[in-house]
C-alpha cells in the first residue's frame, strides 16, 4: 500500500532576531502514515511535535528534507494546488481557534470560501459536516462564546472536515477539555476515521490518549524521533530510554498501576539552541557511554517498522519486564467500573454500545 | 471545614451557590486530593479556604477551623499574618505568580523574612536552602536569575520553594503540576510529597487529573456543582468507587467507550440547577431514580471514611 504521507529527512531551524543563533526545532525526522492510519506523535514541550505539524501542512516551509503526499512532493508551499483541502488542522484550543465575533456556521464553511466552492454546494457540505460531528443545525446561528468547550472542539473537527480531507493534523485537540468532554472528542474522531477512513497525525503529550487511538506511534526528543513502531508494542516494550522515561512519569488512574522501570531521567530537556554532537538525551540518560556523547546513534529497524536511535537499546528492552500496563489498566478498568445494577434505560444504553462498537472497529 | 458555603452575587439582585454544604478535615502530613471538572468549583474552594473567595464571591456561611480556631472569625491582618506562613497555595502559571523584576531568590527570601522575622543574611540562606531542596541545580547562581530566565519547570519549582519556605502546616495546590511535562510533572510531585512528609504538612491537591490523585494522594474527594459527591480512601476511591459521577468520571479515563456509555445519559435535559430539588447528578445519572429528583441525597457513610452522596450508591 503507497504511504498517504511520506516525510523524509525533515529538518526546520528558526533564526533568532538580533543573533546568529539557530534554533534546530526539528532535526532529521522521517515517519510515513498510510490510509486510514493514525500516527501519534507524542514528545514534551519544544520537542518539535507542532513545528513538523506545521511543515507538513505548508505553514512552515522545512530547512531540509521532502514531504510527499500521495506520491506528489509538496514540500515547497508554492507547489501545494492538489493537495489544497486535502490536509486539515484542530487545534488545540477550540475557544481561540474561532473567530468571537462570527457565527460557527460561517466558521465551518470558511474553509470552502477560500476553495471557492459555490454557495448552494457550501450550505449542503455545512450540513454534511455539522451532521457527522453531531452539531445541530439550529446551532448554526450562535456565536463560539454560546457553546461548551466540547462543543466548540466540534465546531474545530466540522470545519476541518467540511473539505473532506483525507489527512487532518491534530494538535493537541484534546488537552484543553475536561476528562468528559474528552473522552467524547476521542471517540467522534475514530468514528469519522471508521467511517471515512481518514488518516490522523495526532499530536499529543497525553500518553495514555495516544496509546488507545494511534494505530503507530512516534516519540520525539529534540526535534528527532527517537523512536517509532507499532502503538501497542512501543507502549509494552519501548526500547529509547527516553521513550521509556517518558512512560514510566505516566500517572493511570489507579494506584496499582504503573509503568515499573529503573530508568530514571534526570532534569529538564535541553535548549534546542547548542545542541550536543553525540546522542541528544546523553545529559539525562542513566545508560550513557561516552560513545554516546561522541556520536549520534544511527537509526536501527528492529523489524515491523519499529525504528530506534540507540546504541543501547538491546539492554534497555532487557531491562525491565514487559507488561502491557496500559492495556492491563483497560481491563481492569472494565471489572471495576463494569458492574452496573439494574438497568434503567435499556434501549438507550443498546443503541450506545452499537455505536461504540462502530467507533471501536474504526479504530482496529 | 464544615458547612462552607459560597455565592456569587448575580447581576439581578439574587445569587448563585458556588460551593455548597462542604465539610472535610485533614490531619497532619496528609495529602487529600479534589478533583472536579471546570466549573465543579476547585478554584473557589482553594481560595476560600484562605479566606480570599474569588471576588465576587462570599463565604456565606460554615467555618474553616484551622487548629481549632475559627478562621473566618479572626481579623483580617492575623489572617494575613498566617497566609504564606501557616497556610500557603501553590498556583499554576508560575510565571504569572512571581515578580518579573525581582530575583528569584529575593522574592522567596522576602516570604521568609517577612513572615518569620529573621534577618535578610538568614533570610537568604533559607531561600537558597529551598532552591536546593526543590532540586534546581546551581542554586547558588540561579538565586540572582529572573523568573524569565528559567524554564516553566523551573519556575513552577521556585512557586513551590516560595510556598514551603516557612514550613506551612497546610498547603493547597490548585492545578500547580498541570501545565508542565510529564516527566517534569513526576519529579514536581515527589518532592511535594517529600516536602510535605518532611514538614508534616498537610496538601489539599487539587486537579482534574484523577491519575496524579491515584499515586499521590491519600484521600480523594470528588466535587460536582459546588457540592462532594464521594470521598474515600485511595485505595476504596479507585476499587469501590460507588457515585454514578465518580465512576463515570473514571470511565472516561479508560478509553473504553462502551464503558463510558453505560454511565452517561444521552442527551440530558438539564433543568435549571438553582433551586431543583433532589440530587444536582440526577439529569446527568444513568442510575437516577424518581426520589433523586426530589429529595438530596445526604453524604453517607459507606464503609470506613469512605462517604458518597448517592441514594442508590454502587456497592459490590
Amino acid at each position: 500500500m503507497a504511504a498517504l504521507l511520506e516525510v523524509s529527512g525533515l529538518y526546520k531551524s528558526f533564526t533568532i532576531s538580533g543573533s546568529r543563533a539557530l534554533v534546530q526545532a526539528v532535526n532529521g525526522v522521517s515517519f510515513a502514515i498510510q490510509p486510514g492510519e493514525t500516527l501519534g506523535l507524542v514528545g514534551e514541550s519544544g520537542s518539535g511535535k507542532t513545528t513538523v505539524g506545521r511543515c507538513i501542512l505548508g505553514l512552515l516551509e522545512p530547512t531540509q528534507g521532502t514531504i510527499r503526499f500521495r506520491g506528489e512532493d509538496i514540500t515547497l508551499g508554492g507547489r501545494r494546488s492538489k493537495s489544497r483541502g486535502k490536509m486539515q488542522l484542530v487545534f488545540q484550543e477550540p475557544a481561540e481557534s474561532l473567530d468571537p465575533r462570527q457565527r460557527i456556521g460561517r466558521s465551518i464553511e470558511e474553509p470552502l470560501v477560500a476553495l471557492k466552492v459555490a454557495r448552494n454546494e457550501r450550505h449542503d457540505r455545512l450540513l454534511e459536516s455539522i451532521g457527522l460531528v453531531g452539531l445541530s443545525e439550529d446551532m448554526l446561528n450562535l456565536y463560539p462564546a454560546e457553546l461548551s468547550a466540547g462543543q466548540q472542539q466540534r465546531v474545530g473537527i466540522a470545519r476541518a472536515m467540511i473539505t473532506r480531507p483525507e489527512l487532518v493534523v491534530l494538535d493537541e485537540p484534546t488537552s484543553a477539555l475536561d476528562p468528559t468532554a474528552r473522552a467524547e472528542i476521542i471517540e467522534l474522531l475514530q468514528r469519522i476515521q471508521g467511517e471515512l477512513g481518514t488518516s490522523y497525525l495526532f499530536i499529543s503529550h497525553d500518553l495514555s490518549t495516544v496509546r488507545f487511538v494511534s494505530h503507530r506511534v512516534a516519540v520525539m526528543y529534540l526535534g528527532m524521533i527517537v523512536e517509532q513502531g507499532d502503538a501497542a508494542k512501543v507502549f509494552a516494550q519501548p526500547v529509547h530510554p527516553y521513550s521509556v522515561g517518558l512512560l514510566s512519569a505516566v500517572l493511570l488512574p489507579n494506584p496499582e498501576l504503573k509503568y515499573e522501570t529503573t530508568v530514571s531521567l534526570q532534569g529538564e530537556i535541553p535548549s534546542p539552541i547548542n545542541l550536543p554532537k553525540g546522542c541528544f538525551l546523553a545529559s539525562r540518560c542513566p545508560l550513557v557511554l561516552q560513545r554516546c556523547r561522541d556520536e549520534m546513534p544511527a537509526p536501527e529497524n528492529l523489524g515491523g517498522g519499529h525504528i530506534v536511535h540507540c546504541f543501547r537499546h538491546q539492554e534497555v528492552a532487557a531491562l525491565d519486564s514487559t507488561t502491557d500496563t496500559f492495556t492491563r489498566f483497560q481491563e481492569e478498568a472494565k471489572r471495576i467500573l463494569g458492574v452496573f445494577p439494574g438497568e434503567p434505560q435499556p434501549d438507550s444504553t443498546v443503541a450506545q454500545s452499537e455505536n461504540q462498537q462502530k467507533a471501536e472497529s474504526g479504530q482496529l | 471545614m464544615r458547612n462552607l458555603r459560597v455565592e456569587f452575587p448575580t447581576a439581578l439582585g439574587d445569587s448563585r451557590v458556588a460551593l455548597r454544604d462542604i465539610s472535610f478535615s485533614l490531619m497532619p502530613g496528609e495529602i487529600v486530593g479534589v478533583v472536579g471538572e471546570s466549573g465543579a468549583g476547585k478554584t473557589t474552594l482553594a481560595r476560600s479556604l484562605l479566606g480570599l473567595p474569588p471576588v465576587p464571591g462570599r463565604i456565606t456561611a460554615g467555618d474553616v477551623l484551622f487548629r481549632g480556631k475559627d478562621l473566618r472569625a479572626l481579623p483580617e491582618r492575623e489572617l494575613r499574618s498566617m497566609r504564606g506562613k501557616d497556610l500557603s497555595m501553590v498556583v499554576p502559571n508560575p510565571r504569572g505568580e512571581l515578580n518579573p523584576l525581582l530575583t528569584v531568590g529575593d522574592q522567596i527570601a522576602a516570604i521568609a523574612r517577612i513572615h518569620l522575622g529573621i534577618s535578610r543574611k538568614e533570610a537568604r540562606g533559607k531561600a537558597l536552602d529551598m532552591l536546593k531542596a526543590v532540586q534546581i541545580p546551581d542554586p547558588d547562581r540561579r538565586f540572582d536569575a529572573y523568573p524569565h530566565q528559567l524554564s516553566g519547570g523551573m519556575a513552577q519549582r521556585v512557586v513551590i520553594a516560595m510556598a514551603l519556605v516557612c514550613s506551612p502546616s497546610f498547603v493547597i495546590s490548585d492545578d500547580a503540576t498541570s501545565g508542565l511535562d510529564v516527566t517534569v510533572q513526576a519529579q514536581i510531585l515527589d518532592l511535594m510529597r517529600a516536602l510535605a512528609e518532611k514538614q508534616r504538612s498537610a496538601m489539599l491537591f487539587i486537579t482534574r487529573d484523577v491519575g496524579i490523585t491515584a499515586h499521590f494522594c491519600d484521600r480523594v474527594a470528588v466535587i460536582y456543582a459546588g457540592q462532594i459527591m464521594e470521598v474515600a480512601p485511595r485505595h476504596a476511591f479507585f476499587f469501590e468507587p460507588s457515585h454514578p459521577y465518580t465512576i463515570m468520571l473514571l470511565a472516561a479515563f479508560s478509553h473504553s467507550p462502551e464503558l463510558r456509555h453505560r454511565w452517561t445519559v444521552p442527551d440530558i435535559r438539564r433543568r435549571t440547577l438553582e433551586g431543583a430539588a433532589g440530587c444536582s447528578y440526577a439529569d446527568r445519572c444513568p442510575l437516577a431514580q424518581e426520589r433523586c429528583r426530589t429529595v438530596e441525597p445526604p453524604l453517607a457513610q459507606l464503609a470506613p471514611g469512605h462517604f458518597s452522596k448517592c441514594h442508590f450508591p454502587v456497592v459490590r
